[in-house]
């Protein structure tokens, strides 16, 4: 009896996995009837990480919104309906660019019979945490298709084996039909692997009734004003209405959201060096060094002066960041880019937001830059539908979807034709991004370890303006080292 | 013709002895398929990986770009070296040390005070466990959003007092205090609850006596209520130690571990490198030294309580 007694655990055990192996895979789509679309909010269950289950469940702990979009049409097509699939789709949580998603998707679906009954299931996580979501699902096998992949992160991918080449999915000609440096940021080593949706370059808003009341006149040019004028400006409208000695208009807030990115924070720093020099590169030519680049004599200035805009004697940005400061109307200024032009459509649709543009500030002994790139379409190797998701993949990026994307989003697109298209582009304010586009855009630094130095910047960033006595060189010096350490894996990538 | 044969005493023993065996070995597969689910469930997701992760920290290995080089114990050494290491281990230590003496002492107080069925206490009972059943990351998020220094709620409220705007999660003096005052927050109702089933299974009539021998309510409970409650207590701290080591949600949520690393928890750190920073390897090792922190202080932490009781 003794004998026989542990073969109930092997027995037990492949009873239970055959189970498991034998249960169909659960998804957050469902396929509905003609031209519908279901919604399917999920929370996951946020609990304390069990250390000895290793940093791999920590991913879970991320909140992520599924959106489930599902277009069915049959009648409208005429055509015989393909097999039933859905494509796992991650991005970023936008409102505008879910709307873009969601309306693109619904067009795919019509575009082809074949493509009737294909549901594309997005599953849409905060900007910081896309690149862990994607990581985990593509490193665990997990049933992920495609993904919206952040302009400098397409090289890392491309060096992990992450995403699958799309090079032969396109003639020479079609590549043309972006711009050369979306084409550029969708490459490695010479090798298309994802089709941009956009292009970016990042200027200054600023609320027209803030700057009336304060008696400014923007220049409505790319040239803008320098960081010093800028900053005159930004102390004008940073005004306390209540009497309280603490501001209830800010005069300006850095960049997107509330996180301190390299997309806009990063500008920062490069421009206070002239164009080709080692603070203007902002790493080396191998990609992984920083020391000498971020931690230029100039480069610490300009995280001093960023320091000083939030703790210096007269701030001019909250210490803390505020969600959609500008779009609600309590800073004068924004640097953002010209999606901005979107979200105020979608949130005053009565035009009772008056604004207009002017160019990003610049060091006037540096240079002035945008970052320019924007979101790409990866499709996953662990894709179980790969025609499916490459012809995903070049209908987002193509005429029709870059068309509807741009519909909703209001950004520079990537493509030649759609932009040439837009009569807005050559007018003011849209035609300072098309210029600044061509004349200060600069990419952001190309290194695979562009996460693992964003996450460091970021960190950096917050430090920075951290209440209390901060040592900002010593920051910048630390964080260079942390960053070479953090990239070292990556020497001689680009040889 | 019928023989009749007499069992001898001893094959009758040998069969009482079978029946009462197999009786019992019955007994043992019927508890053993009982607790087979939980076994399985532990071995697949507990122990084996586990066993992966320490495995994994003896490799050079990225979740893209999976296993490297084999570097042995490498990932270790580099841990005794690396300040962020110990500056995470230390902003744990403290915030167990801030949170669960305040919690077991607070959540004691409400389970003695919601224990005697006056009127009101379902109410009070409720809105302590409220917090417990929400989400942590909503919580984080709203917490966040109090302690805002330019339009949060708290400020608000420091405000009729007189008292200025006040940094609390961008000051890397107070971030800290701010996450533990909000996750002593959430997890009052679960250490209460337990204690309250502690204090309802220690019988009135210990009281009575302790009443009649003229014992005052303080002695009754240091003599009475603290030594029959030692079980539940070892078990509210043992577990509160262990969960308030492995902090993460709060601090991923509400601070990314700054300002200046001073929030940034052990489990945080584990995650950042291997995420953020694509080091899974050192982030296993790290895994794997929680892991050993973790089972001393339980293993001591038990003895000592044992002990006691």
């Amino acid at each position: 009896m003794k004998k026989r007694r542990p073969l109930f655990l092997p027995v037990a055990a492949l009873l239970f996995l055959a189970a498991c192996g034998g249960a169909p895979a659960a998804t957050n789509s469902s396929t509905t009837a003609s031209g519908t679309t279901s919604q399917a909010a999920t929370t996951s269950a946020e609990t304390a990480v069990p250390a000895a289950t290793s940093a791999a469940t920590a991913a879970e702990t991320t909140a992520a919104t599924s959106v489930a979009t599902a277009v069915a049409t049959t009648a409208s097509s005429g055509g015989a309906p393909g097999e039933a699939v859905t494509i796992n789709f991650i991005t970023i949580d936008d409102p505008d660019l879910l709307l873009a998603q969601k309306a693109v998707a619904d067009a795919f679906a019509k575009s082809d019979p074949k493509y009737a009954n294909v549901t594309i299931n997005f599953q849409s996580v905060p900007f910081e945490q896309l690149f862990p979501k994607i990581e985990s699902a593509v490193a665990s096998g997990a049933n992920i298709d495609m993904f919206l992949a952040d302009a400098p992160d397409v090289k890392h991918y491309a060096f992990n084996k992450a995403i699958i080449p799309l090079q032969d999915y396109y003639t020479a000609d079609e590549l043309k039909q972006w711009l050369p440096g979306s084409v550029a940021e969708g490459s490695y080593k010479g090798v298309f692997y994802a089709p941009p949706s956009m292009e970016s370059c990042s200027l200054m808003f600023y609320n027209k009734d803030m700057t009336d009341a304060a008696g400014l006149q923007p220049p409505a040019k790319v040239q803008g004003w320098t960081m010093e004028e800028a900053l005159a400006a930004w102390k004008k409208t940073t005004v306390s209405k209540n009497g309280s000695g603490t501001p209830t208009q800010w005069g300006i807030r850095w960049g997107q959201g509330t996180y301190q990115g390299d997309y806009e924070h990063g500008i920062i720093r490069r421009s206070a060096g002239k164009k080709g020099s080692p603070t203007f590169m902002g790493v080396g030519a191998d990609g992984v060094t920083f020391h000498g680049y971020l931690d230029t004599p100039e480069a610490i200035k300009s995280f001093q002066d960023y320091r000083s805009w939030h703790r210096g004697p007269t701030p001019v940005t909250p210490a803390e960041p505020i969600n959609n400061i500008f779009f609600n109307k309590q800073s004068a200024f924004v640097v953002y880019p010209d999606n901005a032009i979107g979200t105020i459509n979608r949130l005053y649709p009565n035009g009772d937001f008056h604004y207009g543009v002017t160019g990003i500030p610049y060091y006037a002994d540096g240079s002035q830059l945008c970052h320019g790139g924007s979101w790409h379409f990866g499709v996953s190797p662990r894709t179980a539908h790969k025609d499916i998701s490459v012809a995903i993949a070049k209908f987002f990026g193509g005429a029709e979807g870059s068309k509807i994307w741009y519909s909703k989003v209001h950004q520079l697109p990537a493509r030649y034709d759609l932009l040439g298209s837009l009569p807005e582009y050559n007018k003011y304010p849209q035609q300072l991004f098309n210029e600044g586009l061509k004349t200060i855009e600069v990419p952001r630094i190309e290194t695979p370890g562009y996460t693992e130095y964003q996450s460091i910047f970021g960190e950096l960033m917050q430090s920075i303006v951290a209440e209390g006595d901060v040592d900002v060189p010593s920051l910048v010096k630390d964080a260079a080292t942390k960053m070479e350490a953090a990239l070292a894996k990556y020497k001689g990538w680009n040889q | 013709m019928a023989q009749i044969v007499n069992t001898p005493s001893y094959v009758k023993d040998v069969a009482a002895t079978e029946g009462l065996m197999s009786q019992r070995r019955r007994r043992m597969i019927i508890a053993f398929l009982f607790i087979l689910p939980a076994l399985i469930n532990f071995t697949l997701f507990r122990y084996l990986p586990i066993i992966a992760s320490f495995r994994t920290s003896l490799y050079q290995y990225s979740l893209l770009g999976g296993y490297g080089s084999f570097i042995g114990f490498e990932h270790y050494t580099r841990l005794i070296h690396d300040p962020v290491f110990w500056k995470s281990l230390g902003v744990t230590t403290r915030f167990v040390i801030y949170k669960v003496p305040i919690q077991i002492v607070l959540s004691l107080g409400l389970a003695m005070l919601v224990q005697r069925e006056t009127f009101g206490a379902g109410v009070v009972r409720s809105a302590i466990l409220t917090p417990m059943v929400t989400s942590i990351i909503i919580l984080s998020i709203l917490w966040a959003m109090m302690y805002h220094s330019q339009l949060g709620l708290i400020q608000s409220i420091l405000g009729i007092f007189g008292i200025p705007h006040l940094s609390i999660l961008s000051n890397p003096n107070r971030a800290l205090i701010g996450i533990t005052i909000m996750m002593i927050w959430k997890d009052l109702g679960f250490s209460m609850i337990i204690l309250l089933a502690g204090l309802k299974g220690i019988p009135g009539e210990y009281y009575d006596a302790a009443l009649v021998d003229g014992a005052n309510k303080w002695q009754a409970f240091t003599q009475i209520t603290v030594p029959l409650l030692k079980p539940v207590l070892m078990f509210v701290i043992v577990t509160q130690t262990v969960f308030s080591f492995q902090v993460f949600v709060p601090v991923y949520q509400m601070t990314k571990g700054g300002p200046l690393d001073s929030t940034k928890a052990i489990v945080y750190y584990i995650y950042q490198q291997g995420f953020s920073y694509q080091d899974m390897g050192y982030a296993s090792a790290l895994a794997m030294v929680t892991l050993a922190i973790l089972l001393v202080i339980s293993y001591f932490q038990m003895r000592f309580l044992r002990a006691e009781a």
